[in-house]
C-alpha cells in the first residue's frame, strides 16, 4: 500500500515537471496561437545557459540564474523576431513547419556549441532526499515541484488579472480585432516569447539540478505535449492538473506494467492519453472551444 | 505554359502531361540521359542517386497527403519503417519474391497508417501534426519490443538479401540497383501525376482549400482524408522496403523523427502541392546531404569537440535554416521559382 502511494506521490512530483514545460507551451499558444514544437529545445538552452553561467563562467547561483533568464528571454525574442514575425498571416502549415525547423536548428546549435557528451549540471537544492512520513523523494523533484506550483500560480494571476496578461489573451483571440482596438500586437507576441524563455530557465534549473545535461534533455518537450493537450492549450492552471494526471499514470505504469513490457510502457502511456484526448475532446479539459464557420 | 497555337479538342488532350512534339523529344532525351548515366558517373554517385530515388517515392506519398490534401503528416518515416521492416522480413525470412514483398510492405504500412488516419477525421492543423508525431513514438515502442525471432529488434537489425527480380536476374551491382530504383521512382512519379489530374486529386485539393466548403459541395471528406493517408503510407511502405534492400539491413533507428522532418523539408523546399516540387526538393536536399558528407573532414576540424559526429548537427542545422529561409522568403518553393523563370524565358521580351 505504501508502495502504491509512493508511486502516486512521486508521479505527482513528476507531473510538476511536465506541467512546467506544458506551461511554457500554453503561454505561447495562449498569446500567439502558435504551437511551439521547439519548446523542449528552449528548455535545453535555458539549462545550458545556467550551466554556462554557473560552471564555465563560475558565477554564484544567485547571479547565474537571473543572467540565464535574461539570456533565454533574449533568445525567445530573437526567435520571435526572426522566424515568427515574418510569418504573421501565413497559413498554419508554414508556422508549424517553422517551429519544427526550429527544433532542428536549436538542437544542432547546442550540439555544436556544447558538444554531445553529458555535462554535470550544478546542484541547486542540495543532495539529501526529502522525507515526509514513510515516503522519500529526491530534493530536486520536491523543491522543483514547489517552484513550479508557485510559477504556475504567478502566470495564472498574470494572465487573468493584469492588464498586460489580458491584452495578450485578447491578441490570441484575434490579431485584427486586437489591432483595431489599439493593442500593440507585436509587443504582445515578443513579450509572450520572452516569458516562455524565462519559464524555460526556471523549469530547467529546477529539474536538472544535480543531474547531467546534454542535447537529449530537449526530448522532454515532446513528452510534455500530452500534458499540454490534456490541459487545453489556453489554460495555465489546467497544466498543473493535467501534469499530475499524466505523471501519476506514467509512474503507476513504471511501477506495475514496465516489468511486463521490458520498460517503455511508461513512455508510451502519455501518448495514448494524448490520442484519447484528441479523439474524444480535442480542446482538452479546460481549453477554449473554437467554432468554425464557412 | 504552352506555345501559341497549341489547342485542345478533348478532355483527355486537356489533361495530358506532355502536349507538344518538342516536349515529347525532350522527355525521350531525358530518358536516354538517365539510361546512359551509369556509363559516365562514378559508382558512389550512382549509389547516392539510387538513395535519392528511394526517398523520392516516400516524399511523393508525403506530397499527396500534405500538398494535395492539406493534412500535416509528421509520421512518414514511421510508415516507411513499418513497411520496410515487414516487407524485408517477408522477403528474407519467408522468401517472398521481391515484387510481392514491396506490396506486402506497402500493405503493412497502410494498415499502420490507417490507425493514425483515424484522428485526421476529427482534428486538423497542428493537432494532426501531434497525432502523426505519436505514430513515430508508437512505431519505436512496438518494433523495439518484438522478440528477435520475428524481426531483428533494436540490436542486430535484420540482414536483407539482394533483390531477385521475377525475371530471375539477381541485382547486386550498383548499376543494376540504379536501374531498378529509377524505374520504380519513375513509376511512382507517374502514379502521383495521375492522382494529381484525376477526380481523386481534385477531391484532395478541394479538401485542402476549404474543408467545410468541400463537404458542403458533396465531397466525402472523411473518405478522401482516409484515402490520402492510405496513399501516403503505401508509398512510404514501398520506399521503406526498397531502403531495406538498398542498405542491406533494416533497423528501427534508420526511421527516426528527423527523417520525417527532413522529408517535410524536402516538400517545403521544392514546393508544396506539385509533383515537380517533390522531385526538386528531394534532389536539392539529398544533394546537400552528399555535400555535407564530402565536406565532413573539414567540418570536423572546425568543431573539434564533436569530431566525427559533426555530420548530424551540421546537416540538421543546414536543413533547418533552409526550411526557415524558404518559408520566410519563398513559401511556394523552388518549383514556383522555376515556373517564373520558365515563363520569363518563353515570354521574353514581353512581361506576360
Amino acid at each position: 500500500m505504501i508502495e502504491f502511494f509512493q508511486w502516486v506521490l512521486s508521479g505527482v512530483l513528476l507531473g510538476g515537471l511536465y506541467a512546467s514545460v506544458a506551461a511554457a507551451f500554453i503561454v505561447i499558444y495562449r498569446s500567439t496561437r502558435v504551437f511551439n514544437f521547439a519548446q523542449g529545445e528552449l528548455l535545453m538552452f535555458g539549462g545550458f545557459f545556467v550551466y554556462t553561467a554557473a560552471v564555465t563562467m563560475d558565477l554564484s547561483k544567485g547571479l547565474s540564474i537571473p543572467l540565464a533568464m535574461v539570456t533565454c528571454a533574449g533568445l525567445g525574442l530573437l526567435i520571435e523576431r526572426l522566424t515568427i514575425r515574418p510569418l504573421i498571416g501565413q497559413p498554419l502549415f508554414s508556422v508549424v513547419m517553422v517551429t519544427i525547423a526550429l527544433m532542428l536548428i536549436l538542437r544542432s546549435i547546442s550540439m555544436l556549441i556544447w558538444g554531445a557528451m553529458p555535462l554535470r549540471f550544478p546542484d541547486l537544492f542540495g543532495d539529501e532526499g526529502v522525507s515526509i512520513g514513510p515516503f522519500r523523494f529526491s530534493a530536486s523533484l520536491f523543491y522543483g515541484f514547489i517552484t513550479v506550483v508557485v510559477l504556475i500560480l504567478c502566470l495564472w494571476w498574470m494572465f487573468g488579472n493584469t492588464k498586460r496578461g489580458l491584452t495578450m489573451s485578447a491578441v490570441a483571440e484575434g490579431h485584427d480585432v486586437a489591432k483595431s482596438l489599439g493593442i500593440n500586437v507585436r509587443q504582445s507576441l515578443s513579450l509572450a516569447w520572452a516569458i516562455a524563455g524565462v519559464v524555460s530557465v526556471i523549469a530547467a534549473a529546477s529539474w536538472l539540478s544535480g543531474r547531467s545535461i546534454n542535447y537529449l534533455v530537449a526530448d522532454i518537450g515532446l513528452r510534455a505535449v500530452p500534458c499540454a493537450l490534456l490541459a487545453g492549450l489556453e489554460s495555465i492552471p489546467g497544466a498543473l492538473l493535467a501534469g499530475v494526471i499524466v505523471g501519476v499514470s506514467e509512474n503507476l505504469c513504471v511501477g506495475y506494467l514496465d516489468a511486463y513490457t521490458s520498460g517503455g510502457m511508461s513512455l508510451i502511456v502519455p501518448f495514448f492519453i494524448m490520442l484519447i484526448v484528441l479523439w474524444i475532446r480535442p480542446q482538452g479539459l479546460f481549453g477554449w472551444k473554437i467554432i468554425e464557420r464557412l | 505554359m504552352l506555345p501559341a497555337g497549341v489547342l485542345t479538342e478533348s478532355y483527355s488532350q486537356d489533361k495530358a502531361i506532355i502536349r507538344t512534339k518538342f516536349r515529347w523529344c525532350a522527355f525521350f532525351g531525358f530518358l536516354l540521359f538517365l539510361a546512359f548515366l551509369p556509363t559516365f558517373i562514378s559508382r558512389a554517385w550512382l549509389g547516392a542517386i539510387s538513395l535519392t530515388a528511394i526517398y523520392l517515392i516516400a516524399v511523393l506519398g508525403l506530397q499527396v497527403v500534405v500538398g494535395f490534401c492539406g493534412q500535416i503528416n509528421l509520421g512518414q518515416s514511421a510508415f516507411m519503417g513499418v513497411g520496410g521492416i515487414i516487407g524485408c522480413v517477408a522477403a528474407t525470412k519467408y522468401h517472398v519474391p521481391f515484387e510481392i514483398s514491396l506490396l506486402i510492405g506497402g500493405a503493412a504500412a497502410t494498415v499502420f497508417g490507417l490507425f493514425f488516419a483515424l484522428p485526421a477525421v476529427r482534428v486538423k492543423g497542428f493537432y494532426l501534426a501531434l497525432t502523426t508525431l505519436a505514430a513515430q513514438f508508437v512505431f519505436d515502442f512496438i518494433f523495439v519490443r518484438i522478440p528477435p525471432e520475428f524481426f531483428g529488434g533494436l540490436y542486430g537489425g535484420l540482414h536483407v538479401d539482394s533483390i531477385t527480380l521475377l525475371t530471375g536476374h539477381t541485382v547486386t551491382s550498383h548499376e543494376a540497383t540504379y536501374y531498378v530504383m529509377m524505374f520504380l521512382a519513375g513509376l511512382f512519379v507517374f502514379f502521383t501525376l495521375n492522382i494529381y489530374r484525376s477526380r481523386l486529386g481534385k477531391a484532395f485539393m478541394a479538401i485542402r482549400d476549404n474543408e467545410n466548403a468541400a463537404g458542403v459541395m458533396g465531397v466525402n471528406v472523411t473518405y478522401y482524408k482516409f484515402l490520402s493517408f492510405v496513399v501516403a503510407s503505401f508509398f512510404a511502405g514501398v520506399s521503406g522496403v526498397l531502403m531495406g534492400f538498398y542498405m542491406g539491413w533494416t533497423n528501427v533507428e534508420q526511421f527516426s523523427l528527423f527523417l520525417s522532418v527532413w522529408m517535410l523539408g524536402m516538400i517545403i523546399v521544392g514546393g508544396v502541392g506539385t509533383v515537380l516540387g517533390a522531385i526538386m526538393g528531394t534532389v536539392v536536399l539529398r544533394g546537400l546531404q552528399e555535400a555535407v558528407n564530402v565536406l565532413g573532414p573539414y567540418l570536423s576540424a572546425v568543431f573539434p569537440n564533436l569530431a566525427s559526429a559533426v555530420w548530424f548537427p551540421m546537416m540538421n542545422l543546414i536543413i533547418g535554416v533552409i526550411i526557415v529561409l524558404v518559408l520566410v522568403f519563398e513559401p511556394r518553393g523552388l518549383a514556383h521559382r522555376w515556373r517564373i523563370i520558365h515563363r520569363f524565358y518563353w515570354l521574353w521580351p514581353f512581361p506576360y
